[in-house]
């Protein structure tokens, strides 16, 4: 067979492998690549200091990158909809805020690097208690369990002082005097970098995860759990080590949230948490495993630059998360999947023209949305603030007629262009999946 | 004589108050191709579903190689050398062909729920796939998501994924369903093959299959067999062709 040939061709093996590692996993290392340089970006050389904004906002996209992705181990990878998974961050990062004022007092000497362990193991403990019960279940059962563990542990936290410490939450310091590489941690770009080493570390464990037997098991009980039992799997077992160790991955969020913040409250085990999980996975695109990265990405991006320059940030999260599930459930890396082979087939250019039709008239849509919504939250909130709204010098008067009728036309005359538009990609779009189709059986 | 590979001893299931199998007992011995034939609605699934322990029996009770098996979950039966195909396709659509037979092999090859090894490191199990491909025939399909193959190449999948694990007691419901006669004989040409040394109860309803590949027939009418034996004696079977086959010109 072809094994002999590939055991002769194959004399310098490690050479081969490190190639092929580099082939397939470069995105992996030019994404951790740019993370270790884009703080440096923003540094500013005449003070010696980073930007407070870009690291803090760097530091939870990290974060966010490891939630999101330890959501879809449930999510994408098993089809477990879950509504509390903030429950796992949460709780290891009061676990890690214990570990950490234990260290300061001097009873355990855990170097700083190392305390997402706390975190971890924290999230694995309560996910296996937990998780008992709510993988009993499947399906909408499981949710509803899931919303229930969420509801619980929400209350308990501010019930039970002595762990969770009410409402004000844990406080803690991250100088603690113990240090693998002698650092204070002081300063937020040092805590950066721990991050980007466990955010690395926790999506290779997880990549690791979905190429294993019971990774593979979990797409498969995902896929038709009924079959699965008939290999002679338990769908149950299979539920209940994927959540036990998506559980561990939310505990290392949870410990570098704690690492970034120094105080850990409630709400990071209450159902908003939670569905910011669910809204990162599921913009940036269930089915594909970079998918919750993308999602988790934007989403920060919209929390940390939108809200600056808006009250209703929270408006435009959630028409985003309404777009994407109407019109592209795949997410994001699902629509540009879905360009793949039309790609291959070299036929990108004869989409170029309909997708710039398409723009146009979007681009009208969204700025008269915009407009309409920011009118809305000036006569509200902004009013309120006293803030005016000007839009490069020109002040806005949200009580005359004339900026609404302005947001009005955009909104009617781009929406009509847009109907057509989107009539005209769709043909479009068929006649060239089509095309492909057709190479594709030729060839 | 010796212990049967499944016997059946006075199986009973009603859903409520209607009972679906009325007592049936039946005994299928090792190495043997057995059918189960019947007009529809007779039970033929769901006796599978019972022996599968899909369902739970409501009485009697059911013995792979003589030890009981009813009221064990159906991956515990699986587990056990007992293994199965649907009716209704049933195989992992959004994984690719290749991935559906690794999934298949992976308990059997005592894999359990291990999450600190790469499956596509391991050379024993990736070459079992590989010859179980090519067994049934889907080696150029490898890559291709298994909801994307054709219907007769789905159920040649199914039959992979069924013989996976290595049962030595393999029950395939219709496989034939729906498939033109070639494609018909093909799958006919496969059940043979890998049914070779293993003991196979199958349903179904083409005749012809029937009576080309079983060595006992089982006829099931209402929930209750009526007739059992080599398929000769059933053809001349009066019981049968009234209840069943038809007019015995029709059979011939």
């Amino acid at each position: 067979m072809s094994g002999g040939a590939i055991r002769t061709a194959a004399r310098p093996v490690a050479a081969d492998g490190a190639v092929s590692f580099l082939r397939r996993q470069w995105p992996w290392l030019a994404a951790l690549a740019f993370a270790v340089v884009v703080p440096w970006f923003s540094y500013d050389w005449s003070t010696g200091r980073h930007s407070g904004f870009i690291v803090s906002m760097l530091s939870q996209i990290g974060i966010s990158i490891v939630f999101a992705l330890s959501y879809n181990m449930l999510m994408g990878q098993a089809g477990l909809l879950s509504f509390g998974h903030a429950v796992f961050l949460g709780l290891g990062g009061y676990v890690t805020a214990h570990v950490l004022n234990a260290t300061k007092g001097g009873a355990v000497p855990l170097p700083l690097e190392l305390t997402p362990l706390a975190g971890a193991l924290g999230g694995l403990g309560f996910a296996i208690v937990l998780g008992y019960f709510a993988t009993k279940q499947r399906a909408t059962a499981f949710a509803m369990i899931t919303l229930g563990i969420g509801e619980l542990i929400t209350s308990c936290a501010l019930m039970f002082q002595t762990f969770f410490g009410g409402e004000g939450g844990v406080s803690t310091n991250r100088m603690t005097g113990h240090s693998l590489f002698g650092l204070g941690y002081g300063a937020p770009i040092h805590v950066y970098y721990l991050i980007v080493a466990w955010t690395a570390l926790s999506v290779a464990g997880m990549l690791f995860l979905t190429r294993t037997p019971l990774g593979r098991m979990a797409n498969a009980t995902r896929d038709n759990f009924e079959r699965a039992q008939f290999v002679g799997y338990d769908p149950r077992m299979v539920r209940f080590f994927q959540f036990a160790l998506s559980g561990l991955f939310a505990g290392i969020a949870g410990a570098l949230y704690t690492l970034t913040y120094e105080i850990v409250t409630y709400d990071t085990v209450a159902g908003p948490m939670s569905a910011n999980a669910l809204l990162m996975t599921y913009i940036g695109g269930v089915g594909v495993f970079a998918g919750p990265v993308v999602g988790a990405v934007l989403i920060v991006l919209l929390q940390s630059w939108v809200s600056l320059l808006s009250n209703s940030w929270l408006v435009y999260a959630g028409v985003l998360f309404i777009l994407m599930v109407t019109f592209a459930p795949m997410g994001l890396t699902g629509l540009v999947l879905m360009h793949q082979p039309i790609w291959r087939a070299g036929r990108m250019g004869r989409l170029v023209g309909p997708y710039l039709r398409l723009l146009v008239p979007a681009l009208l849509v969204v700025l008269g949305f915009v407009l309409a919504v920011e009118l809305c939250s000036f006569l509200t909130i902004g009013a309120a603030q006293g803030k005016s709204f000007t839009l490069s010098r020109i002040t806005i008067d949200p009580r005359g007629a004339g900026a609404w009728l302005v947001a009005g036309l955009l909104l009617v005359g781009g929406g009509l262009c847009l109907r057509a538009a989107m009539r005209g990609f769709g043909v479009a779009w068929s006649a060239v999946t089509e095309d492909v189709k057709r190479a594709e059986v030729r060839a | 004589m010796s212990t049967p590979a499944l016997r059946l001893t006075d199986v009973r299931k009603s859903f409520g108050s209607t009972a679906v199998i009325m007592g049936v007992s039946l005994e299928v011995a090792v190495g043997s191709r057995h059918a189960i034939i019947g007009p529809n609605g007779a039970g033929k699934t769901t006796l599978f579903n019972l022996i599968s322990g899909r369902f739970p029996v409501t009485a009697g009770t059911i013995a792979l190689h003589g030890r009981p098996i009813d009221g064990l979950a159906p991956h515990e039966i699986n587990r056990r050398g007992l293994s199965r195909s649907f009716q209704v396709t049933s195989i992992f659509p959004r994984m690719t062909v290749f991935e559906n037979i690794r999934c298949g092999l992976l308990w059997s090859q005592g894999y359990k729920y291990s999450f600190w090894q790469l499956v596509g490191g391991q050379r024993a199990l990736n070459e079992a796939a590989a010859r179980l491909l090519a067994d049934v025939n889907l080696e150029a399909r490898r890559d291709v998501p298994a909801g994307l193959l054709s219907y007769a190449e789905q159920r040649a999948l199914e039959i992979g994924i069924t013989i996976a694990g290595g049962a030595n007691t393999i029950l395939l419901d219709e496989p034939t369903a729906g498939m033109s006669r070639s494609e018909a004989g093909y799958a006919v040409a496969l059940i043979r093959r890998i049914s070779a040394g293993k003991t196979l109860v199958m349903v179904e309803h083409d005749m012809s299959v029937v009576f080309d590949l079983a060595d006992v027939v089982t006829v099931l009418v209402y929930g209750q067999v009526i007739a059992s034996g080599p398929p000769a004696e059933i053809r001349a079977n009066r019981a049968v062709q009234d209840a069943y086959l038809g007019a015995p010109a029709e059979v011939a």
